[in-house]
Parts: structure tokens; C-alpha cells; sequence
């Protein structure tokens, strides 16, 4: 069995842009888009993960990564013993966090006002105090923390689990991304794309404030198109293709197809109820924040309308978890113009950080009891990142310029050791204390293996090189692992 | 790049070895492939290979690893027998045995020869282009001569050819991208006379048709887009004319060696011809990552990082698209499969070195370019006399001239600044009662009389004098730094007027510590509010500014020193000059008349009158030519700003170590590769030589009829493009690691033709698809399946899945929108909003009944990052990706798409509604859909089940059923 999958992964990279579908066909094995792929390499700890993203580049030293020599130094000019290049060249005087930081948990972690909710869980989480980057501009850096390299034409991590380890159910996507409300974070929809793997792994996208979260699940009503028996009119369909296939041997996309009009119906059949959150109980609804009852928000940005929008992707995603969603990708933050409405806090932290780190701990806090709860969170993994952290001093004012040296991720779940702290940064959180710091890659290559794949194994051929998602690099945060 | 040559003569003396001397293949490579390969093979630890012979003598990070003849100065002899466990090699286990040691001491002393057999340049796809016998099978086509040889091994045969239905549905959407009309298929029903097919494929190749049909196929190869990509994904509102010159191109049959020379120097090899201007669109075709360029300098590392990408793209635009090579690998390291080292990846990067992405003035009439030519040539000739005629001055009295001038200028100009000042900018705000405060600590209490507030200077937005000051404000002073307690002693309450660079002068006296200048209304910008003040002035008694370099706190501030800083509001630094007085100006004119007179002497003086009246007069007739057309290409650019571009000297490249601009390696020059020896890779240019020769040296290098990469990669991609399958199944990787040619003496076969048939690819086109193999059925055989279920021997013809372009535009056909206007820039299917920041592509707010949409999908207005959700579904290319073979993915996604899309539906309805106008029978209709959608007649069974539906649900309910089925989307 183990030789025959690794065949499978040779072969599978070795095809390349091939559906692995159209492989497995041909060998009998199995029709079209319940096709198995590859699973597990060894024994997984996870078989789902929730990867949290905070657009804009949320400030570590602000939520999670207290430094109190930037209270000593409060206002006195910056010096960062070294020529330091910044986006905006704001390298104003030092600045202290923003907010008071209290101890939480048996663990005593640190953590800042708006982020306390977290406290109730924080004995779950294992933080990165030492992630790096290469790049302070918001779109490179953004593809880097999401697909491992930083230019476009790369499949985002949630494609590449889909690809290895295929679906847990029958009729849902596998790889979910639930965006911002407002919109698209840098680079849209490239960061959750599929790239050369096959369309089949790219994530969908479910718009929870939309009336129709899902594109295309039922038809258009602006079409003016009046649809009649549904069900009558996809059997004569599916009578139709039938009869075109028995006389074409041999050919098993159009079966394949076939199959993808029956997955379709099922999917009709079963994504409303799993993305009605309403149906939830009382004590669920409050638990997220989402028992307040109104239906509108002020149009300036605020505590209130955060929980909610937060508190409602954490709970759809965990009734997706629940019904086999591999995968699921909730953004915080869209893309980087004016009024801030992302982690972009040039101008004023306290004026965007806000009223976001309210809402997002808030939803991931609940989320994560809930997981719990439910027993979920075993075998759930959930990471939390941004594309880079900011700078320890202040642009002058109120807001601090892009630091792709150094930033903080945590995990959660999965097999992933509650409490701990790794990587710390410096004194100032200018750069990780050892000057080398954890790049994204060893991130990925720890979440791979928390889902029982080796990150140097699952490659595919594109264009004349073994594509992986840590590119040639990568070690396991061995240190996170329980 | 001197490696070939160098290694050549060293196998010349291989053969004059005696035979007792150290043999590579028998001595050497056994040593490193048992202790060294697993580290220093393909994962090419320390960027040393030892599997490989020319990557064996570039060595690594370290250095080279061996100086052929020196042993002693070999780094792989030292690290071999060091005797310190940290530096030796293999790193871990027991050292070499002394005798292999001993053996490889040998080789090197004795000049480190490695013989070519085995090495890289046997790879079949380098070897030159060999005309092939074909075999003698009595066939009319020579391809399915070759086919059959190939099937005869396996004692089969071709398929039975397909129906003539079936055959003119697949030869029309092949060539055309749209289904045969009805009169065109009964009108070949009917014809059988025996020339009819290749009537038929004559047909299709003249049709303008096919150039859209084509072009589009090129457009994914190159990743061509309307916008940038990346963050801030802005529109290339110019990049059409280079899609429309794909078009024209395929359409006239331009030779292909031609159609390739004109994308990478067109502008070089071709001046008098405005298509070859449009064809460099191929260069910047690719993503463009505007922050990177336009916003961060080329001076930082992230400007510097952006630049090296975009000549990244170029590089693996051009070697991907034309010779198929995966040269981007060696960016890093030498290339871990192909013999390509990393240095020649950069010279490659150094062809593209003065060029970027930018917008490029050209005319489509030769004769307006010729005299638009002539015109600037005029200008520039007139421009160079007056210079040199204003270098004969007297430089003395030059400079006394400048300076009344700008005296002069200053003056006349009041309220205008001689130079641009700065000082302190609020933060930017989308409100202008956002309030922002300054503050000035004096040190102490200190008596003052007066607070002055001078005004800045900054040319954005044409604002100009009195940028950004304040439109209302306050000033209190107080003993407590937070003001605590504060005494109000300035209140402009009513909206100031931009006082221009006058300072403005706030009566208020006191005598405190601390000094707050208050905004409670900021001043409108462009879209947004802002504040800024040069210098906060704070007057005593005797006049003197006791706020002179004492610090200054803000509310909020942009930091860009030098420009904008807290600290500059007190650094002294502010406009002095006070109004223009006529009568001072009247003395400096005359002045300067008089010393106008004696700066050159009376003929020059004449001269350069002359000149310049002649320049006035160019000038003029230039303004009287048609407007210049813009195409968005690799271009030489001149800019302002962040983006200055290069203005045509080439960038300085250099071999980045591990592909990192931190770590700059040893210049390169812009060469070649030399794995391929049709042409010498070293273009022997000299270093003053115009950029555009490196981009002409590469086109010929490229294009040169013994490169055997470049026809026989284009020949695989017509056949793959016919077919279905690739000869070679990588289209766009013909090295090592791509897959093997499956009948090799066919490719080249079909390579020399091409080559033969001067680069005529309608010729090629006409010969596959006119031979036997291309016409068979589509039919499956079980037996052969399981023998060849891939179908490398082409025993029967592939069944094709319709992609995005060919499913949307026979959707609009057959509901009768199908615009067929061509050229022109690209329709919209979206609504752009928030176009400030990155725009946001709303899809979903697009109506479908837009007729400006309805045009072939080729004409789509291309959005890089925001791809087009229905046709991404349906697989259409990522222009993210140089895309060679679309995905072909089956989803319930792309069910539901084709079930319930806007776009799907409303089509469907008006091909419903056409079909039930004429008011006919129900059987009837459904015959006309079938015959319409299918291309084939309707059985009487599926006459009776639709006729059913149509009756229960109307005709378009019958046209979107048709739009779902399987036959809709294969094509037999």
C-alpha cells in the first residue's frame, strides 16, 4: 500500500498539470470527482485546518508580543543600531504598546486589551514570536504567508492539502474561504487560487453577508430566467448524457461529468442548511456574539459590527469543519485604501487595531471553546498570521510604519502544544532575537506534518520544476508538536 | 561565455589519451557518485554539482572546485583529504580511501578531462534538426507514414475516419473557435466531390476567424492581461494593440521566425513597421507589480527586488514561449537538470536590462511615422545646435544671467516659490473635522509676542504655494505638556483662505512653556484632508523666533524626512522672500538685456535665433500630425518619480548569489546559452552599443534556422493544438525534465516544414489537419485502450473538451448576440469600483444583456488578479502563468456554473426565445436547436423527450438543457 502511494505522488507530479482525476480514471479506480487522492503519508494528528489571516499586517508588539523596554524608551528617538530601510520611511520616535498587557491562563501569557478574550483560551495556543519575511510590500508578502512564494501563479496552502489529502465529504467543497465583508484582501482571489494544480483544489469563496454566499448555486434571479421542474429537467439531462456516453466507451470524463451534475444537486441540497448559522442555540448565538440583535451597523467602524462579521465565519466554519470541510481560510481585512478598513495602521493603531482585534479575538476565542466543545479541535489545526508585523517605533504619530523582519503567528489544535512560546524577538520586536527568526516555510512544513504529509514529498511538475508548497525549503517546528 | 569553446578543445585531446591515464567515466564518476551525489547532484548542495561535466567546472557558492592541472589549488582536492572533520568531505562518515583520493588528484593534475559521452548535449531535444526518411508506407501525407510505422509495431492501424458531421464541427471550432453554421454543414454534406475537406480547412484558414481563435491560444502562452497584478492591479489601458497585432499577424500568415523576431526587438529589426512596435506587448505581457515600481525607488531593496522579478518574467517569457527551456530554475543555482548555469540565466537578464513595462507612442501609417521620425530627428538636431552654440557663452557672464533670471522668475512669479519647501504633514484623512495638533516645548516659560505660521510648497495635486494649510485652527499655550490646563490665545474659527507662501501672523501674546497649534478643520487635497505647515514661528519682544530647533510633538505626521517631518516645523528652514516690488524688476530686465548682448557674439547670437525659430516651426508641424497611437510593451522608459525607468542604459546586472539581491555576484554581460551551438552564445556586443542590439542579438539567436528548440517546440505546439497530445507532452519544457518526444523523426518532420515552408504556420496547419490521422474517429477500442489509453500512437483522434472561449462565444452565437466586430480595446464584463487603491472587478454587478460584451471572448478585457469568475470556473487561462495546456477539470462547481450563471442563463434565454419565434411545431424546433447546438440532426427519440420539455417549460429551458450536455462540451 505505501509503495503503491508513492507511486501515486511520483506519478502524480510527474503528470503534472493533469487532473489527478483524469489519472485514476484511466486505471479504473475510480470515476471523476470522488477521485481518492493520495492521503497521509504517516499517521496525521489533523485532519482539518482553519488558517486565520489578518489583511493589512496586524502589529505583534500591540497584541501579542509585549515589550516593555518600549515603555521605558516611550518617545525617545528610535535607534535600531543598524541602516534601516522602512516602506514609508516613518522612523519616528520608539512607541509602546498601545494598550495594557495582563497575564492570562495557567501558561501567564501576555496579552493586550482588545485581544483578552483570548485569555479563556490561551492555554490552547502556541505563539511564534520570531516570523519573518522577505518583502514589506503588502502583496508579495501577502502570497508569501499564503502560498509559500512571492510572486503570483502559486497554489495557496488550503489547494495544496486538497490536492494531498482530497475530501472528507461528498458534497461540499473541500478548500472554503470565507473573505473580509468588505472585500478582497491584496491579490484577491490569487491567494487561495489553484494554480497548476487542478481547478478542483482552489477555494471557494462563500460571501456570509450575501444573501447567496455561494455563486451559482441555484439560478441567477437577475437573469430573469424563470426555472421550472428542476429535478425533471436534470434527469432528462443526465438521460441525455447517459445514452451519449454508453456509445462512447472509454471515455470516463463524460461519467466524470455526469457525476459532477449529481455532486452539484447534492450540493444544492445540502450547503444552505450547513451555512445557516441561525440554527444554532441561544447559548451558541451569544457565545459568538451574535444574539445582538441588530441588523445594521454604524458606518464607522466598530466593536459591534467586528464580533459580528468574525463571530459569523467562526461559526459557519465550524459547521463546515463539522460536515468534512478540509480546509477553511477566514480573512480579517480587506485591501489597503482609505479609510482604514485592514491592519494598515500607518495613521492611528488604536483606530483600526481596535475595534478588528475586538471582533477577531473575540470570534477565534468562542470559536475555539466552540471546537472544543464539539471535540473538534484534536484533530482541527487553526494558525493565525499576517503578511508581516510593524515597526516598534511610530511614524510620528499614532501609527507604525511595515516590519517584514519580524512578526507572530500562533497555532492551535491539531497535535499542537497549548501554553508554549517559541522564537522570541528582540527587545524591541524589531527583529527576532536571534537574527534568524522562522520563515513561513517552516510554518507550512509543520502544518503539512501535523496532516501526516512530508512538505518535501508532495510535489507536482510544472513548467520543468518538482513544485512544493516550501518551495526548497522548510523544517517542522518540532518545539510546537505535543 | 567562453565555457563551450574551452571545453571543446579539451575533449579534442580526450582522444589522443593513452589509455593508462585516469578515465572520468571509469575512475572518477564512480567515486562521486557513490560518496558525493546524494548532496552535490540535483539537490546541488552549496550550488556545486558534481553529475553533471560543465556544471562539474562552474563549481559552487565556494568557488570554483577545481583548477584543471592544480591540484593543489583545488578546493575538492582540500576538502576531500582535510584532516579537520568540520571541513572534510563526504561531512559525514569515514573519508575517501586515499587511493580514490589519490585517483582524483590524478585526473585533476592531468587536466581534469571528462569525455561527452553521457553528458547533457546528447539530450535529443539540443541535437540540430535532422530531415528524416519517411517511411515508405505509399501514404499522400507523410505524418500518417510516420503514425503508422508506429501503430504497424503493434500490428494496428489507424481508426476509420470520423463522420463528415463530426469532422467539420472539430475542423471548425479547431481553427475558428465556433461551431460550423447549418448551411455550412449541409453545404459539405452534400459536397462530394473529393477535394471537398480541403476546401473546407482552406476555408477556416482564411477566415479572420482564425487569427482570433489562434491569437487567443499565443495570449496564454505569454500571460497576457489588461492590468498589472499584484496589489494596486490598475488597467493597461494600451495593452490591446499588441492582442489585435496577434490577430492581423496569425491572419496574414506572418512568418514565424518573423513573428517571434518582432516581440522580443521588433522596434530594432523592423523599424518602418508599426506592427513590430505592437508586437513587443509579448514582453510586457506579464504581471508588473506597480508598488514595487512606481511607488519604491529602484534604490531600496524592495524597488531593487521588484525590478529583478520583472526582468525574471521577461527572461522566462521569451526562453519558456519560443524554445520551451525552464531556464527560470537556474535564477537560484546552476539549473539542477539542464545544462544551464546561472550565469548564463543572467546574461539573459541582462538583454532585458534598459527595458521595462511602460506605455510607447508609435503610428500605424508608415508614411506619418516616417515624418514623425523625421520631425523629432529635426527637433533633436536643432536642440543639439542651440547647445552647442550655448556652450560657446562666456561662462562668466552665463552665470550672472541665471541668477538675475531667477530673480526675475521669482519675482514676477509672487506668491510663487523659487524652490519647493516642506515641513511638517498631518497624517491623511477621509474627513476634514479629523483634528491634528502641533506642539512646541520652549523649555521653560518664556514671554512671547506673536506666533507666525509660514506656508509650504509642494507641486502635488498643482497645489503649489500654501499646500495643506490649515483651513481652521487655534493656538493655546500652557505650563503641562498635556494641557491639562490652557489658556486659548488664537481662535480662526471662520475658513482661512490658502495664504499662498505669505507667512500668517497670529497676534497672541503670553508667557508659558508649551505651545499647541490646533487643526479643526484640515484642508481638501485630492480625495483626501490634510494639514501642513512649514515652520511655527514664536516671536518675543525683540523679534527674535525662540522656537528656533526646539522640539516639536504632533498629533499625527507622515515621517518622510527629509521632506516631511515633525522636526521641520522648527528648524528654521521657510520662505523669506517678501512681494515683488515693479521697480527692482525693472532694473533686472534691464540688466539682463545688456548682458544678453555680450554673452555670444552677433553671429551666434543669430545662429541661434535661427534655431530656434526653426524648432518653433517643428514644433508646430509636429502638433499637426494625427495623434501618436500607445501600446502598453517592453519599452525603454524615462520617468519621474519612484519609476524613472532607465532612459535607455542598460541596468548594471550582476549574478545574484541564491537568487538574492543582498548578494550581488560578478557583472554579466547579455549573451545566450550555450547548450544550443547553432550561433555562438556570446553576442560580442561592445559595451556602448544601444540596448535594443541586445534584444536583436537574443531575436536571432532565438530565431536562427539551425535552432532546433525553436521550430520544433512551435511544431509541437500547432500539432499539440490540433491533436490534443503533444509529440511532447510538456509543450513549453524540452529539457530533462519534461517528458520524451514520442515520435521524434515526426517532430522534426513537421519542424523542417515549418522551417522549409518559410515559418508559414497556415502551411502547417493545412498539413496536419489534411492528413489521415487527424481525421479518424474519435471512437475508443477497448484492446488498444488497454494497451495505449493515453493514446501516444494516435490510433484514433482525441475527443476535445470546448474551453472557456470556445463555450461562451458559441453561447452567444447561438442565442444570436455574437458581436463580430474585431480589433479595438477590450469589452468590460465587469464594474470597476474603488479604483484609487487596488480597483475592485465587480463581476457580479455586469449585466449580461450588455451588447458592448457580446463580442468574442478574445476581445474580454483581461483582469489579472481578479479572474472572471464563470470562464475561471470553465478553466480559462490564469494570466498569472505562462499557461501551455489548459487545466481540464471536471467540478460541480462548473455544473452549477453552466446551470445557473447570469451570463449561461440569459443566453440561453435569447437562444430559447430566437428558437420560438418562427412560431414552428415543437418537433421542429427541437430539430433546429439540435442541428444548431450539436451539429448533428436529432433522433426521433430525443425529438419526443424534448419536444416534452419544450411544451412543459418553454423554449429556453430546451436551450439551456442543450448548453448542459456532454455533446455540448466534447467534441467527437
Amino acid at each position: 500500500m505505501l509503495d503503491r502511494r508513492h507511486w501515486l505522488w511520483r506519478a502524480g507530479g510527474g503528470l503534472g498539470g493533469i487532473a489527478l482525476a483524469a489519472m485514476l480514471d484511466r486505471e479504473g479506480r475510480a470515476a471523476g470527482t470522488s477521485t481518492k487522492p493520495p492521503g497521509p503519508m504517516f499517521e496525521p494528528k489533523a485532519k482539518r485546518v482553519v488558517q486565520f489571516f489578518m489583511a493589512g499586517a496586524a502589529s505583534h508588539i500591540d497584541l501579542f508580543d509585549y515589550k516593555p523596554e518600549l515603555e521605558k524608551r516611550h518617545g525617545q528617538p528610535s535607534d535600531f543600531g543598524e541602516k534601516v530601510e522602512t516602506f514609508q520611511d516613518g522612523l519616528g520616535p520608539w512607541l509602546k504598546p498601545v494598550w495594557k498587557f495582563r497575564p492570562y491562563g495557567a501558561s501567564g501569557k501576555l496579552l493586550s486589551e482588545p485581544v483578552a478574550s483570548l485569555g479563556r483560551v490561551v492555554d490552547k495556543m502556541a505563539f511564534i514570536h520570531n516570523m519573518t519575511g522577505k518583502t514589506g510590500v503588502h502583496s508579495q508578502a501577502t502570497y508569501l504567508q499564503a502560498t509559500g512564494f512571492q510572486n503570483p501563479g502559486f497554489p495557496g496552502m488550503g489547494a495544496w492539502v486538497s490536492y494531498g489529502l482530497g475530501s472528507l465529504n461528498d458534497n461540499l467543497p473541500t478548500f472554503v474561504v470565507l473573505p473580509d465583508h468588505r472585500g478582497y484582501p491584496s491579490n484577491g482571489p490569487k491567494n487561495w487560487d489553484s494554480a497548476f494544480l487542478p481547478a478542483n483544489h482552489q477555494g471557494v469563496v462563500l460571501r456570509l453577508h450575501q444573501e447567496q454566499p455561494l455563486d451559482n448555486l441555484f439560478p441567477d434571479p437577475a437573469a430573469g430566467f424563470k426555472p421550472g421542474n428542476e429535478k425533471a429537467n436534470r434527469d432528462l439531462l443526465l438521460q441525455l448524457d447517459r445514452k451519449h456516453a454508453a456509445s462512447r466507451n472509454g471515455d470516463s470524463r463524460l461519467e466524470a461529468r455526469l457525476r459532477a451534475y449529481e455532486l452539484a444537486a447534492s450540493l444544492q441540497a445540502t450547503a444552505p442548511e450547513a451555512l445557516d448559522w441561525r440554527r444554532e442555540t441561544k447559548e451558541v448565538l451569544r457565545l459568538y456574539g451574535l444574539d445582538h440583535g441588530k441588523t445594521t451597523f454604524d458606518k464607522e467602524i466598530n466593536n459591534l459590527e467586528e464580533i459580528d462579521a468574525m463571530g459569523r465565519k467562526c461559526l459557519v466554519a465550524r459547521r463546515l469543519l463539522e460536515r468534512g470541510v478540509r480546509f477553511v481560510q477566514i480573512w480579517s481585512g480587506c485591501d489597503n485604501g482609505f479609510p482604514r478598513r485592514n491592519w494598515d495602521s500607518h495613521e492611528d493603531i488604536i483606530r483600526d487595531h481596535g475595534p478588528l482585534a475586538t471582533g477577531m479575538a473575540h470570534g477565534i476565542a468562542a470559536f475555539l471553546q466552540d471546537l472544543e466543545r464539539t471535540g473538534l479541535l484534536d484533530d482541527t489545526l487553526v494558525l493565525w498570521t499576517t503578511e508581516f508585523g510593524r515597526m516598534p517605533s511610530s511614524q510620528g504619530g499614532k501609527g507604525r510604519d511595515h516590519n517584514p523582519h519580524c512578526f507572530t503567528n500562533w497555532m492551535a489544535g491539531g497535535g499542537i502544544k497549548g501554553g508554549v512560546t517559541i522564537g522570541p524577538s528582540d527587545e524591541f520586536g524589531f527583529k527576532p532575537a536571534d537574527r534568524k527568526g522562522t520563515p513561513v516555510y517552516d510554518v507550512h512544513a509543520t502544518v503539512l506534518h501535523q496532516l501526516g504529509i512530508d512538505h518535501t514529498a508532495l510535489t507536482v511538475r510544472h513548467n520543468g520544476a518538482d513544485r512544493r508548497l516550501t518551495d526548497v525549503h522548510g523544517h517542522v517546528l518540532e518545539d510546537l508538536i505535543a | 561565455m567562453p565555457i563551450l569553446p574551452l571545453w571543446f578543445l579539451i575533449f579534442s585531446q580526450v582522444a589522443s589519451q593513452p589509455d593508462n591515464a585516469i578515465d572520468f567515466q571509469r575512475d572518477i564518476q564512480p567515486i562521486f557518485q557513490k560518496n558525493c551525489l546524494s548532496c552535490h547532484g540535483s539537490k546541488a548542495r552549496g550550488g556545486l554539482r558534481l553529475d553533471q561535466a560543465r556544471l562539474i567546472l562552474s563549481g559552487g557558492e565556494s568557488g570554483l572546485a577545481l583548477v584543471p592541472g592544480k591540484p593543489d589549488a583545488s578546493l575538492l582536492l582540500r576538502k576531500l583529504s582535510s584532516k579537520d572533520p568540520a571541513e572534510r568531505m563526504p561531512p559525514e562518515g569515514q573519508p575517501l580511501p586515499t587511493s580514490d583520493i589519490a585517483k582524483i588528484k590524478s585526473w585533476i593534475a592531468s587536466g581534469a578531462k571528462i569525455p561527452t559521452a553521457g553528458s547533457q548535449e546528447t539530450w535529443w531535444a539540443f541535437k540540430p534538426l535532422s530531415r528524416p526518411l519517411v517511411p515508405q508506407l505509399a501514404e499522400k501525407n507523410p505524418i500518417d507514414s510516420f503514425v503508422r510505422q508506429k501503430l504497424r509495431e503493434k500490428g494496428w492501424e489507424l481508426s476509420a475516419p470520423a463522420s463528415k458531421a463530426a469532422l467539420l464541427r472539430r475542423v471548425t471550432f479547431d481553427l475558428t473557435g465556433l461551431p460550423p453554421s447549418v448551411d455550412e454543414l449541409n453545404h459539405f454534406l452534400q459536397d462530394q466531390t473529393s477535394g471537398a475537406y480541403e476546401k473546407v480547412v482552406d476555408r477556416l484558414l482564411a477566415s479572420p476567424a482564425y487569427g482570433e481563435r489562434w491569437a487567443r491560444l499565443w495570449l496564454d502562452l505569454v500571460h497576457y492581461a489588461d492590468t498589472h497584478g499584484y496589489d494596486k492591479d490598475k488597467l493597461r489601458n494600451n495593452a490591446w494593440p499588441y492582442r489585435d497585432h496577434l490577430i492581423k499577424a496569425l491572419n496574414a500568415d506572418m512568418p514565424f521566425d518573423r513573428f517571434a523576431r518582432e516581440q522580443i526587438a521588433g522596434d530594432i529589426l523592423y523599424p518602418s513597421d508599426p506592427g513590430a512596435i505592437e508586437a513587443l506587448g509579448m514582453l510586457a505581457a506579464g504581471p508588473w507589480d506597480f508598488i514595487g515600481h512606481a511607488e519604491v525607488p529602484e534604490t531600496k531593496i524592495d524597488g531593487k527586488v521588484a525590478r529583478h522579478l520583472d526582468r525574471d518574467d521577461m527572461v522566462g517569457t521569451v526562453m519558456t514561449t519560443f524554445l520551451g527551456l525552464t531556464v527560470q530554475c537556474a535564477q537560484c543555482h546552476n539549473h539542477k537538470f539542464d545544462p544551464i548555469s546561472q550565469e548564463e540565466y543572467y546574461q539573459l537578464q541582462s538583454v532585458f536590462a534598459a527595458i521595462d513595462r511602460a506605455d510607447r507612442r508609435y503610428f500605424s501609417d508608415p508614411a506619418i511615422a516616417k515624418q514623425d521620425a523625421e520631425l523629432q530627428a529635426q527637433a533633436s538636431a536643432l536642440k543639439a545646435t542651440i547647445k552647442e552654440i550655448d556652450a560657446r557663452r562666456v561662462k562668466s557672464i552665463d552665470t550672472e544671467i541665471r541668477t538675475i533670471k531667477t530673480k526675475i522668475e521669482s519675482l514676477e512669479k509672487s506668491g510663487r516659490s523659487p524652490a519647493l519647501e516642506f515641513g511638517w504633514h498631518s497624517p491623511i484623512e477621509s474627513k476634514p473635522d479629523t483634528v491634528h495638533w502641533v506642539q512646541i516645548d520652549l523649555g521653560k516659560p518664556t514671554p512671547f509676542t506673536k506666533i507666525i505660521l509660514d506656508p509650504c510648497w509642494d507641486d502635488i495635486g498643482g497645489i503649489g504655494a500654501g499646500f495643506g494649510f490649515p483651513t481652521r485652527w487655534k493656538i493655546e499655550s500652557s505650563n503641562n505638556k498635556e494641557f491639562n490646563n490652557s489658556n486659548k490665545l488664537f481662535d480662526q474659527s471662520t475658513d482661512f483662505p490658502n495664504p499662498g507662501i505669505t507667512p500668517v501672523v497670529c497676534m497672541a501674546q503670553g508667557n508659558a512653556r508649551y505651545l499647541r497649534l490646533t487643526i479643526d478643520k484640515l484642508t481638501p487635497r485630492q480625495n483626501d484632508f490634510i494639514a501642513a505647515i512649514a515652520e511655527m514661528r514664536v516671536e518675543d519682544a525683540s523679534g527674535a523666533n525662540i522656537a528656533l530647533n526646539k522640539p516639536a510633538t504632533a498629533s499625527g505626521s507622515i515621517e518622510g524626512p527629509p521632506r516631511w517631518a515633525i522636526a521641520n516645523l522648527t528648524d528654521g528652514i521657510h520662505h523669506k522672500g517678501g512681494p515683488a516690488s515693479p521697480k527692482d524688476l525693472a532694473t533686472l530686465k534691464s540688466t539682463l538685456g545688456a548682458l544678453e548682448q555680450q554673452v555670444l557674439s552677433p553671429a551666434y547670437r543669430q545662429a541661434r535665433q535661427a534655431a530656434i525659430a526653426k524648432l518653433e516651426a517643428n514644433q508646430a508641424l509636429q502638433s499637426k500630425l494625427p495623434k501618436a497611437s500607445v501600446v502598453y510593451c517592453g519599452t525603454v522608459y524615462q520617468g519621474e518619480g519612484a519609476f524613472t525607468g532607465t532612459g535607455g542604459k542598460p541596468r548594471p546586472i550582476n549574478l545574484l548569489r541564491r537568487g538574492n539581491i543582498m548578494q550581488p555576484g560578478k557583472s554579466v554581460e547579455p549573451g545566450a546559452l550555450s547548450i544550443l551551438s547553432h550561433a555562438p552564445a556570446d553576442f560580442h556586443l561592445a559595451p556602448n552599443q544601444p540596448e535594443g542590439d541586445r534584444r536583436a542579438a537574443l531575436a536571432n539567436w532565438i530565431t536562427h534556422p539551425d535552432n532546433p528548440l525553436f521550430w520544433r517546440v512551435m511544431a509541437n505546439r500547432v500539432w499539440r493544438w490540433h491533436m490534443g497530445r503533444g509529440l511532447v507532452e510538456t509543450p513549453s519544457d524540452f529539457g530533462k525534465q519534461g517528458q520524451n518526444c514520442t515520435h521524434p523523426e515526426l517532430l522534426d518532420h513537421l519542424a523542417l516544414l515549418l522551417r522549409d515552408n518559410s515559418g508559414s504556420l497556415k502551411a502547417l496547419h493545412r498539413h496536419i489537419l489534411t492528413c489521415a490521422t487527424y481525421r479518424q474517429t474519435s471512437d475508443s477500442n477497448p484492446e488498444r485502450a488497454a494497451v495505449d489509453a493515453d493514446n501516444t500512437l494516435y490510433w484514433r483522434a482525441n475527443r476535445q473538451k470546448l474551453d472557456s472561449e470556445q463555450l461562451r462565444d458559441t453561447m452567444l452565437l447561438l442565442a444570436g448576440k455574437l458581436d463580430r466586430t474585431m480589433y479595438g480595446p477590450g469589452f468590460m464584463d465587469f464594474v470597476i469600483e474603488k479604483p484609487e487603491h487596488s480597483p475592485h472587478y465587480q463581476y457580479h454587478l455586469h449585466d449580461p444583456e450588455d451588447p458592448k460584451s457580446h463580442r468574442r471572448t478574445v476581445y474580454r478585457f483581461v483582469v489579472r488578479s481578479q479572474q472572471q469568475p464563470f470562464l475561471t470556473c470553465l478553466d480559462c487561462a490564469d494570466a498569472s502563468m505562462l499557461v501551455d495546456r489548459r487545466n481540464e477539470s471536471i467540478t460541480p462547481q462548473q455544473a452549477l456554473a453552466l446551470l445557473n450563471n447570469r451570463f449561461a442563463l440569459v443566453m440561453a434565454k435569447h437562444f430559447g426565445d430566437r428558437l420560438a419565434k418562427s412560431g414552428a411545431p415543437a418537433g421542429s424546433i427541437v430539430r433546429k436547436s439540435m442541428l444548431e447546438a450539436l451539429g448533428r440532426p436529432a433522433t426521433e427519440e430525443e425529438v419526443g423527450l424534448l419536444s416534452d420539455l419544450l411544451t412543459r417549460e418553454g423554449a429556453p429551458a430546451l436551450a439551456r438543457l442543450l448548453f448542459n450536455l456532454n455533446e455540448f462540451t466534447y467534441l467527437d
